[in-house]
C-alpha cells in the first residue's frame, strides 16, 4: 500500500517535471530567431511557399496553442517530425523546394528509438569501467582514512575530474587507434567501437564514484555494528563485503540518480568526438541544424528516462535497506 | 556536540580556536592541508602567468609567422626552441601565448558564472526553504525539471542560435546551472529556520527579507561559496566543451576549446597543438580541484565538528 501510494505521488511529480520542461524547452525554441517554415522548405523558395508551409503547420497560432497541440500529440506518442532529414537517410540539404525527396520527413520517435540502443550501451559499459576503476580506489581509501591510499584515491580523483572529456578522447584515438592500432574510434561496425568512448566517459564519471565510496565506507566502519562483528565471529572480508560495501551502495545509488545529467552530457560529447551513431550525435547534429523537433524530442526524451531513474533509484534503495521510508 | 567543545576548552592549544568563525576555521583547515597548498601555487603560479606573460610578450597570441610554423614543443622533436615552449601551431602562433590568453578567459568566464550561479540558486534556494508551502513546491519543481536536462543540451541549444559572446556563455551556463545550489541553499534553510534565534526574529517582528538576508545568509552561505571552487574547475571544462563544438567565444581569440578543435586537423604530423593545450588544461584545473577538494574537506570536517 505504502509502495503503491509512492508511486502515484512519484509519478505525477514526474508528470509535472516533464510538462515544465517541455514547456520551457518549447518556449526557448519559439523565441529564438529563425523561422521554422523558411528552414524547411529551404532557402531558394518562394515566400508564397514559406507562408503556405507555416499555415500547414500552425506556426501562426499562438504560441499556447502551439503547445498545447504538442501536447496532444505527445500524449499519443507522436514527437512530431524532423525538419530536414528525410524518411530514407539521405541529406536533403542542397535539394530544391520542390523536390520530391523533401516531402517525407523522417519521426522524431524513430529516429530517437533507433539511437537509443547504442546509447545506452555506451551508458551501460562506460558505468561498468566507471565501478572497476573506483571500487579498488575508493575501498581501499575508505577502509584506510589518512593513508596512502586515501592519498592516492583523492589525487587521482581530482587529476580525473579535471581531465576534459573531448580531449581525452582525442589523445586515446590517437594513441590506441592511430599508434598502436589496437582499438577502433570512429564511427561504429561492432562492439569494440564502444571500448574507446566508454573509458574516457568512465573516467569522467569515476572521481564521483571514488569520493562517495571512500566517504561513507570511512563512515560505517566506524558504526557499532561493524565494531560487533568480529565478536559475532566474522571475518574481516565479510564485514567489508557484506555490511560495509552493502551500506555504502545506498550513497552510491542515489549519486547515480542525480550524476545521470552528468553522465548524459558526457556521452553527447563523446559520441561527437568518436563520431559514434547514438542518441548524442543526433542531438548536437540537430542543434547545429536548428533541427528543432528533434532537439525537442531528445530534450522530453531524456528527461522522462531520468524521472524513471530516480524513481527506480528510490525504490532500490528501499530493497537494500528496509529501514528507509518511500 | 557539547562534548566536542568541552574537549576543546580542556585542550589549552586549541582555545584560540573557538574564537575563531566556522569560516575562518575552515580556511585555517584547508591550508594546513597539503593537497590545498600544492594546487594554490601551480593554480595561482599559471594565473599570474596569465594575467602578466602576455602584457610583456613581444609576440602577439593571434599574429601568424610563416617562418617558425609547426615547432615542435620542448625536448619533443627536431627544431624545439626555448622561444616556444609548447611549440607552435600551423600558422606559427605560439602554443604557450595562446594557453594564457585562453586561460584568462576560461578562468573569467568560470568565476563569473559561479557568482551568477551562486546567487541565483541560494537566493532561490533560501526562499524556498524560509517559505515552505506553495512557494517551496513550486520552485523545487522547476529545480527538478532544469536538473533533468542535461546543461550541456541546454547550452547548445541557447547558443547554437543566438552568438556566443563571453556574457551570453556565462548567462546561459549560470542559468543552467543553479539548480545543486538551490538544493544545498534549501535544506539548510530548512534545518536552520527551526532555530531558536529565527524564531526570536520573527518574534520581534522582522520581515522575511530581513530575517533571510541578514540572519540566514551570513550563516548558511560561507559553506556552500567553500566548494564552489570545484565548480569554477567544472565549468571551465564546459567553457572548452561549447569552444571545440564551435559555440564558444570565436577565433582569433584562443580559447582551449577552439585550439584543440583547430589542432585535431593536423594530428598526424603535428600531435602537439591539440595535445599541448589540454595538457595546460589539465594542470590548471587539478591545482584548481585539488585546491577545492581540500577545501570540501576542510568543511567537512569543521562541520562535524573535528577541527
Amino acid at each position: 500500500m505504502y509502495l503503491l501510494n509512492f508511486l502515484i505521488r512519484r509519478v505525477l511529480q514526474g508528470l509535472v517535471v516533464l510538462l515544465i520542461v517541455s514547456f520551457a524547452i518549447f518556449a526557448l525554441l519559439r523565441v529564438v530567431p529563425g523561422d521554422p517554415a523558411r528552414l524547411i522548405v529551404g532557402g531558394m523558395a518562394p515566400d508564397e511557399v514559406v507562408v503556405q508551409k507555416a499555415e500547414e503547420l500552425g506556426l501562426n497560432d499562438p504560441i499556447v496553442v502551439q503547445y498545447v497541440r504538442y501536447l496532444g500529440d505527445l500524449a499519443r506518442g507522436d514527437l512530431g517530425n524532423s525538419f530536414f532529414r528525410p524518411k530514407s537517410g539521405a541529406t536533403v540539404g542542397a535539394a530544391a523546394y520542390d523536390d520530391p525527396s523533401r516531402n517525407e520527413r523522417a519521426e522524431v520517435l524513430d529516429l530517437i528509438l533507433e539511437r537509443i540502443p547504442l546509447t545506452l550501451q555506451l551508458a551501460g559499459l562506460s558505468v561498468v569501467f566507471a565501478l572497476i576503476i573506483s571500487f579498488p580506489l575508493g575501498v581501499a581509501a575508505g577502509l584506510n582514512p589518512g593513508k596512502w591510499q586515501d592519498r592516492l584515491a583523492f589525487f587521482s580523483g581530482s587529476v580525473f575530474v579535471s581531465l576534459p572529456n573531448f580531449w581525452l578522447g582525442i589523445v586515446l584515438a590517437q594513441l590506441f587507434s592511430i599508434k598502436l592500432g589496437i582499438l577502433p574510434s570512429i564511427g561504429y561496425k561492432g562492439f569494440e567501437y564502444t571500448i574507446l568512448p566508454a573509458f574516457v566517459l568512465a573516467i569522467g564519471i569515476s572521481p564521483f564514484i571514488i569520493r562517495t565510496l571512500s566517504v561513507s565506507i570511512a563512515q560505517i566502519m566506524h558504526e557499532e555494528f561493524i565494531a560487533v562483528a568480529p565478536l559475532r565471529g566474522l571475518k574481516r572480508p565479510r564485514i567489508v563485503v557484506a555490511h560495509a560495501i552493502r551500506n555504502a551502495s545506498i550513497p552510491l545509488l542515489n549519486l547515480f540518480g542525480i550524476q545521470l545529467g552528468i553522465l548524459l552530457g558526457g556521452v553527447l560529447v563523446v559520441e561527437l568526438i568518436f563520431d559514434y551513431p547514438g542518441l548524442g550525435r543526433l542531438t548536437i547534429n540537430a542543434v547545429l541544424q536548428r533541427d528543432f523537433p528533434i532537439i525537442q524530442g531528445v530534450a522530453i526524451f531524456i528527461s522522462a528516462i531520468f524521472v524513471f531513474i530516480n524513481i527506480a533509484v528510490d525504490l532500490a534503495a528501499s530493497f537494500i535497506d528496509p529501514r528507509l521510508e518511500y | 556536540m557539547s562534548d566536542v567543545q568541552v574537549s576543546q576548552i580542556a585542550n589549552q592549544p586549541s582555545m584560540s580556536l573557538l574564537k575563531l568563525t566556522p569560516t575562518q576555521r575552515m580556511v585555517r583547515e584547508a591550508w594546513s592541508s597539503v593537497a590545498f597548498r600544492a594546487g594554490f601555487i601551480v593554480f595561482v603560479l599559471l594565473l599570474f602567468g596569465a594575467l602578466v606573460y602576455p602584457e610583456f610578450s613581444s609576440v602577439d597570441p593571434t599574429k601568424m609567422n610563416v617562418r617558425s610554423r609547426l615547432i615542435p614543443p620542448l625536448f619533443m622533436g627536431e627544431g624545439w626552441t626555448w622561444a616556444h615552449p609548447l611549440g607552435t601551431d600551423q600558422l606559427g602562433r605560439d602554443l604557450f601565448l595562446r594557453c594564457l590568453v585562453g586561460l584568462r578567459y576560461s578562468v573569467f568566464i568560470g568565476c563569473a558564472t559561479v557568482v551568477l550561479m551562486f546567487f541565483v540558486g541560494c537566493g532561490l534556494g533560501l526562499l524556498s526553504g524560509f517559505k515552505g508551502g506553495l512557494t517551496d513546491t513550486i520552485i523545487m519543481r522547476i529545480t527538478d525539471a532544469q536538473l533533468s536536462i542535461p546543461m550541456i543540451i541546454l547550452a547548445i541549444t541557447i547558443l547554437g542560435v543566438s552568438r556566443p559572446t563571453a556574457p551570453a556563455i556565462i548567462l546561459v551556463l549560470g542559468l543552467a546551472g543553479w539548480p545543486l545550489y538551490a538544493r544545498v541553499a534549501r535544506s539548510a534553510a530548512l534545518a536552520e529556520k527551526g532555530k531558536e534565534y529565527i524564531k526570536g526574529e520573527r518574534v520581534l517582528g522582522a520581515s522575511d527579507t530581513r530575517i533571510i538576508l541578514k540572519f540566514l545568509a551570513p550563516a548558511i552561505l560561507p559553506p556552500i561559496a567553500f566548494v564552489a571552487v570545484l565548480d569554477v574547475a567544472s565549468i571551465m571544462i564546459f567553457e572548452s566543451i561549447l569552444g571545440f563544438i564551435g559555440l564558444g567565444i570565436q577565433p582569433p581569440t584562443p580559447t582551449f576549446g577552439n585550439i584543440i578543435a583547430d589542432g585535431r586537423k593536423y594530428l598526424i604530423n603535428a600531435w602537439w597543438i591539440a595535445t599541448m593545450p589540454g595538457m595546460f588544461l589539465l594542470i590548471t584545473l587539478t591545482g584548481l580541484n585539488l585546491m577545492g577538494s581540500a577545501m570540501e574537506n576542510a568543511r567537512n570536517r569543521v562541520l562535524k565538528g573535528a577541527a
